[in-house]
């Protein structure tokens, strides 16, 4: 059979070719049954050194997906997740938030981003006026400032004010028994490390005046080697030292710091410690440091927890993350207020949520509560215990009370002119 | 200068007609992601054909030209923020201290040659990034200028509504370009492509060779601040990655990819590489990888950017028409 041959001029497929791409990148996909299917953009880091977390964000809300979708979705339309790599970049992540909203069509977005990249998120958000869920940002003002907080913006993930409270009356309590007079601290030296650092202080004299830091050490974000840093503690012999390091760049830490036997010297208060990111990383991790739980499935010590944790690690062949049970809290919200509201109306879904409290595996009583006045989640788990070098690492768990962070909360927003 | 009026009125024709398209554009193809696209592709736009200034005509590879990006977007976003100014006063504050930021540091870099030139502006932008970092108060440190930019209205323009955004960005994105286009092509311009090409001819010509690159340093840094500030309008907020040297990176593939030949060039280098970034970012995680090989692509295989390509294409064609024509 002879073949017919094709012509095709240079022009056409130039034409063609022009259309074709213009059609791959630009394609409007809003048409893409809308009505059946509710698209939720989700912009996270899912490159870079801090991938891990982006990653363990999008598993944890893939779990829940499956499990809302099958239950019906929001208000009887099923979910389609969209989720996107911003690098860690704020620009990045304000780009793809409007595209997920303006090109494919997301009607709600889950913010799975660090916090600089939150605050870019939450401007898009104020343009665009579509719902969004903070997921992972600690940075209070995001919600606490009146300034910067907007009706559709909601946040499902701890806070550092509550950090501090629940961080200062641990520390306070142990100083107290062991006189712990003299601190040191040791932290990142960004705004985070920084910030962190200064209201741990803060709450530490309030409930235990005595206290007194007596060195401070400011390692640069992602440094490789403390050496200087440690020895400089080291000198200046502080009977407690605490550290808002976190992630590679704790891990190297206690590491190093091992090698100079730090842990037995002093009593050593890490925050980001617990969790399972960097406790299995830390080649020989001393026993005895104490941590805040970031997530741990031995905290809160239910039955719902252990399985969730369990169910993760058996699909995901790792533990889950801080951000992880962070993201379960957001979609959630997002499920439980569809069904009251009965509807996936972004509007309808926030006025529904405002005030809401849901059943969760991390709360302190097995519940969370979106609080109504400042839109931001409060009862989740936070506790501190100390460190064994094997499973389950923080054996035992002292739960912070939430009434106590609740009124030093309040105080604070007042002292920053929050209400 | 009187070769120069011809140009003069094509320029202003080119300039008004791709002003004309690119504002009916919305009306033609009404995508928010274009347009988005496109406001992003006019701060690049300015970034790269300013630094291209200082790399292309002036022969002076600056590796710190992002510093005058994140300059522009905090000292735009901190005028509007804190002095609660209009913004053409914003406007005038951003260029007129990025003027004396350029002067400072041109002054100090310029006095240096090849590599040692590179570091040393690449070194004032570290100087530049850690103090953003470090001065949290003033910067808001890691997270940026928090709580977004204000935009109130001026002059019937209203930069919150999208539309009026849109034709802002791109209006002065052309002007921009169109005035960069005159300076280059000005005697000041043909000077820079001397010194460029032979600065000892130049010296001994009676040309001030440090007063012509320092000229060029500062105009360069204020339309690359004009580039920050357009993006902090997109985003409306200023961040550090703004302030880093990935940003001169950027800058650089930009003009490597639109080639440096032409005074498009880098324009088109900052849509080609803003699509890329976009389409690839979409497709996968290891984003890094493949926009790496295009990368590589460009420099070990064509060695040319897209533009230089066009600009082969047309000058063999007219040299055909015109050995035919003979």
């Amino acid at each position: 059979m002879a073949r017919k041959r094709v012509d095709l001029d240079r022009r056409t497929v130039l034409k063609g070719a022009a259309a074709g791409a213009a059609a791959t990148i630009f394609a409007p996909n809003i048409v893409a049954a809308q009505s059946k299917v509710v698209r939720i953009g989700m912009p996270t880091i899912l490159s870079g050194r801090v991938a891990q977390l982006g990653t363990s964000s999008r598993n944890a809300v893939q779990m829940e997906v499956e499990k809302i979708n099958a239950a019906g979705g929001l208000a009887g339309r099923q979910i389609e997740m969209v989720i996107r790599d911003s690098k860690g970049q704020p620009q990045e992540a304000a780009r793809v938030s409007r595209e997920l909203v303006n090109s494919d069509g997301c009607e709600i977005l889950l913010d799975a981003e660090a916090s600089s990249g939150s605050f870019a998120v939450q401007e898009v958000a104020k343009d665009l006026g579509v719902l969004v869920m903070h997921t992972n940002s600690e940075t209070s003002s995001l919600t606490a400032d009146p300034k910067i907080r907007i009706p559709l913006a909601f946040r499902s993930c701890r806070q550092g004010i509550h950090d501090a409270v629940a961080s200062g009356a641990y520390a306070a309590e142990i100083a107290k028994a062991k006189k712990l007079n003299r601190w040191g601290t040791c932290s990142p030296d960004y705004a985070y490390g920084r910030d962190n650092t200064q209201l741990f202080v803060e709450y530490l004299k309030h409930f235990y005046p005595q206290a007194e830091v007596t060195t401070e050490a400011w390692p640069k974000l992602f440094q490789p080697d403390y050496t200087e840093v440690i020895t400089r503690v080291l000198q200046s012999k502080p009977q407690a030292l605490y550290s808002a390091l976190w992630g590679g760049d704790l891990t190297s830490w206690v590491d190093q710091a091992n090698i100079y036997a730090l842990f037995s010297q002093m009593e050593v208060f890490a925050i980001n410690m617990a969790d399972y990111t960097a406790l299995t990383a830390v080649k020989n991790l001393p026993k005895g440091i104490h941590s805040a739980t970031r997530y741990i499935k031995t905290y809160p010590a239910t039955k719902a927890n252990a399985e969730w944790g369990d169910a993760y690690r058996a699909r995901f062949k790792e533990y889950p993350t801080n951000w992880s049970w962070e993201n379960w809290v957001g979609i959630n919200f997002i499920a439980e207020a569809a069904k009251k509201a009965n509807s996936a109306d972004g509007k309808k879904i926030a006025e529904a949520m405002r005030g809401l409290k849901i059943d969760c595996p991390f709360g302190t009583d097995g519940t969370v509560t979106m609080r109504a006045d400042d839109q931001t989640v409060i009862g989740y788990a936070i506790g501190w215990g100390t460190t064994i070098p094997q499973e389950p690492y923080v054996p035992e768990v002292k739960g912070a009370t939430w009434d106590t962070i609740l009124q030093l909360e309040a105080e604070w927003k007042k002292r920053n002119n929050y209400t | 200068m009187m070769a120069t009026r011809p140009n003069l009125v094509r320029d202003v024709a080119i300039a008004a007609v791709a002003l004309i398209i690119l504002l009916l554009l919305p009306y033609v193809w009404p995508s928010k992601m274009v347009n988005d696209l496109i406001i992003r592709v006019s701060a690049f736009a300015l970034f790269a054909t300013s630094l291209n200034l200082l790399v292309g005509y002036t022969g002076m590879v600056s590796f710190g030209h992002g510093m005058f990006f994140g300059f522009g977007a905090y000292a735009f976003g901190l005028s509007m923020q804190r002095l609660g100014v209009s913004i053409p006063m914003a406007f005038l504050i951003t260029v007129v201290s990025s003027a004396l930021l350029g002067l400072v540091v041109g002054a100090i870099s310029i006095r240096l040659k090849d590599i040692y030139f590179s570091f040393i502006t690449l070194a004032f932008q570290m100087l530049l990034y850690s103090t953003v970092i470090a001065w949290v108060p003033l910067t808001g440190g890691d997270q940026g200028l928090m709580g977004g930019i204000p935009r109130p209205p001026f002059l019937g323009i209203d930069l919150s509504i999208e539309a009026h955004r849109y034709a802002f960005a791109v209006t002065i994105m052309v002007i921009g370009l169109l005035i960069l286009r005159q300076i280059v092509e000005s005697p000041f311009g043909y000077t820079l492509r001397m010194i460029r090409d032979n600065s000892e001819r130049a010296t001994f010509l009676g040309i001030n060779v440090f007063r012509a690159k320092l000229t060029a340093f500062v105009i360069a840094g204020v339309f690359g601040a004009i580039g920050g500030m357009v993006m902090a309008l997109f985003v409306s907020g200023a961040y550090p990655e703004f302030v880093n040297w990935t940003m001169s990176g950027e800058g650089i593939f930009m003009i490597m990819l639109g080639g440096l030949s032409t005074f498009v060039g880098p324009a088109a280098g900052a849509l080609i590489l803003s699509l890329l970034n976009d389409v690839i970012t979409r497709g996968t995680e290891h984003h890094g990888l493949f926009l790496g090989a295009v990368i590589l692509l460009f420099a070990l295989g064509l060695r040319k950017g897209v533009t230089d390509f066009v600009a082969d294409w047309f000058r063999l064609r007219r040299e055909a028409s015109s050995r035919s024509g003979s």
